[in-house]
């Protein structure tokens, strides 16, 4: 699974790093750090993240 | 706090302090953040960008029924356990529990009725020529909007908007004499969203309170009272807010007549109209937070304790971020604060987007040469602002 963010939407609100803690995380300046790709285990949190991402910025491929 | 001269100070309990002044925009141009008598106001948007987000800062409104005498009770144990005001590990948990049933993908299914619910209650109108905004549209269209949300009989619709604007007063200075009222008004909600949960949890649907109840993270899911607790602040923060956000839209709009016919005749803008009508005037006129811990910021020094108001319309029409700041539904904007930001970001501002784009669609689809037709009455220019009363005649379309 790939994961991509959008820097040009991304606000870094974290809201993602709720859904998927292992994947996302805000860095000690506050900027959104993740994981390019993820386990196949992860999807349902990843997803979610990408649904609740307030700036719409994360999008998740095979 | 900063010492330096050059911060300017703004008295915001002034009762003609107002947002849109030439005060608070010279403020603005002096210095990023202003000394005021409830702690400091950011005014640029890049600043209140970076702080508003900044993890020494927290939400701050959970000391506020002890701030105002209140200590314990119904509404102190209710305030102090919302979503609102959690903080750490403990609002993270809530918060990703509620956060789906909020997204887009949830919320698509209910906008046909939305859209619906817009037609039915501008048809009743189409023809007089003249509506008093806030009573024939605003508050009937966002409280009905809950219900249609949380499966709730829009019929009820006058008891869920008598109960939202009562509990309502507990966010002004006079809740200790108020507590009476707010407190019945609060169990009579829970007693109402305790029904909700024990009628969906038997016969589940497709509304809200259903995906809420089936909420389930990793095996964690929201207690009966977390579900209570949520649906209340649910109704509490959710009608008021898009009630008055509504007025001032369309007060904007009057404003600015020839974006309302833009709107009009490209309905697929209604998206950016919105947000252009978040980010220019906005009914949370600023955002609170208080500091966890003393720090440094530049030139701003804070100690724990200190109020940081985030100044969302003043930032929104800052000039540095947006050149030109007047009201244009075509324009690509930087993002606005107007539903806040970071951890405490308005939890539902994906419903409040949708079904403001499709008021503001129908409206303007019907209704033209937009004028205040009689006495309009305001909220103060602070905290959360609004019409009381919006006379406005138009021309039929």
């Amino acid at each position: 699974m790939q994961i991509h963010v959008d820097r040009t939407k991304c606000d870094n609100h974290g809201q993602c790093t709720f859904s998927a803690p292992t994947v996302f995380r805000l860095d000690e300046q506050g900027i959104l750090q993740h994981e390019t790709t993820a386990d196949e285990s992860l999807r349902h949190d990843v997803e979610e993240a990408a649904d609740v991402c307030p700036a719409q910025a994360i999008t998740v491929t095979d | 706090m900063s010492t330096d001269v050059a911060v300017p100070y703004l008295d915001i309990s002034d009762p003609a302090f107002a947002m849109h002044s030439e005060a608070v925009r010279g403020a603005r141009a002096q210095h990023w953040f202003a000394r005021t008598n409830y702690g400091v106001a950011i005014l640029r948007h890049e600043y209140v960008s970076k702080l508003l987000k900044d993890p020494r800062l927290s939400q701050g409104s959970g000391k506020w029924p002890d701030h105002n005498g209140v200590h314990s009770g119904l509404f102190y144990d209710w305030w102090t356990q919302c979503l609102l005001v959690l903080e750490g590990d403990d609002h993270h948990r809530i918060r990703r529990l509620l956060n789906p049933a909020f997204a887009p993908k949830h919320l698509e299914p209910f906008l046909p009725r939305f859209e619906a619910l817009a037609r039915e209650l501008v048809e009743d109108i189409i023809d007089k020529g003249e509506l008093e905004f806030v009573n024939d549209f605003a508050e009937p269209y966002a409280t009905r909007v809950l219900c249609i949300l949380l499966g709730i009989p829009e019929s009820e619709w006058t008891t869920i908007a008598r109960l939202a604007s009562t509990i309502g007063l507990a966010l002004g200075v006079t809740l200790k004499q108020d507590l009476g009222i707010v407190e019945d008004a609060l169990a009579e909600l829970y007693g109402y969203a305790e029904n909700l949960i024990a009628d969906r949890q038997a016969n589940p649907g497709d509304d809200l309170v259903t995906t809420l109840v089936q909420a389930n993270a990793n095996g964690d899911s929201l207690s009966d009272s977390e579900l209570r607790n949520a649906l209340c602040l649910l109704i509490f923060g959710g009608m008021d807010t898009t009630r008055n956000q509504l007025g001032l839209g369309v007060m904007s709009y009057m404003h600015n007549l020839d974006q309302w016919e833009l709107l009009a005749q490209n309905p697929e803008l209604a998206r950016n109209a919105v947000e252009e009508v978040m980010r220019t005037n906005p009914t949370t006129t600023w955002v609170t937070r208080e500091a966890v811990v003393d720090f440094e910021y530049e030139d701003l020094r804070v100690t724990a304790g200190t109020t940081v108001h985030f100044f969302t319309q003043v930032s929104g029409t800052d000039p540095e971020a947006y050149p030109n700041p007047e009201i244009d539904i075509t324009a690509e904007r930087v993002p606005h604060y107007g539903f806040g930001g970071g951890m405490h970001h308005c939890l539902g501002h994906f419903v409040a987007r949708a079904d403001m784009a499709i008021a503001l669609t129908v409206l303007s689809e019907r209704m033209t040469n937009l004028r205040i037709s009689g006495k309009d009455e305001w909220l103060p220019d602070s905290g959360n602002t609004g019409p009381v009363r919006l006379p406005i005649g138009f021309d039929k379309r």
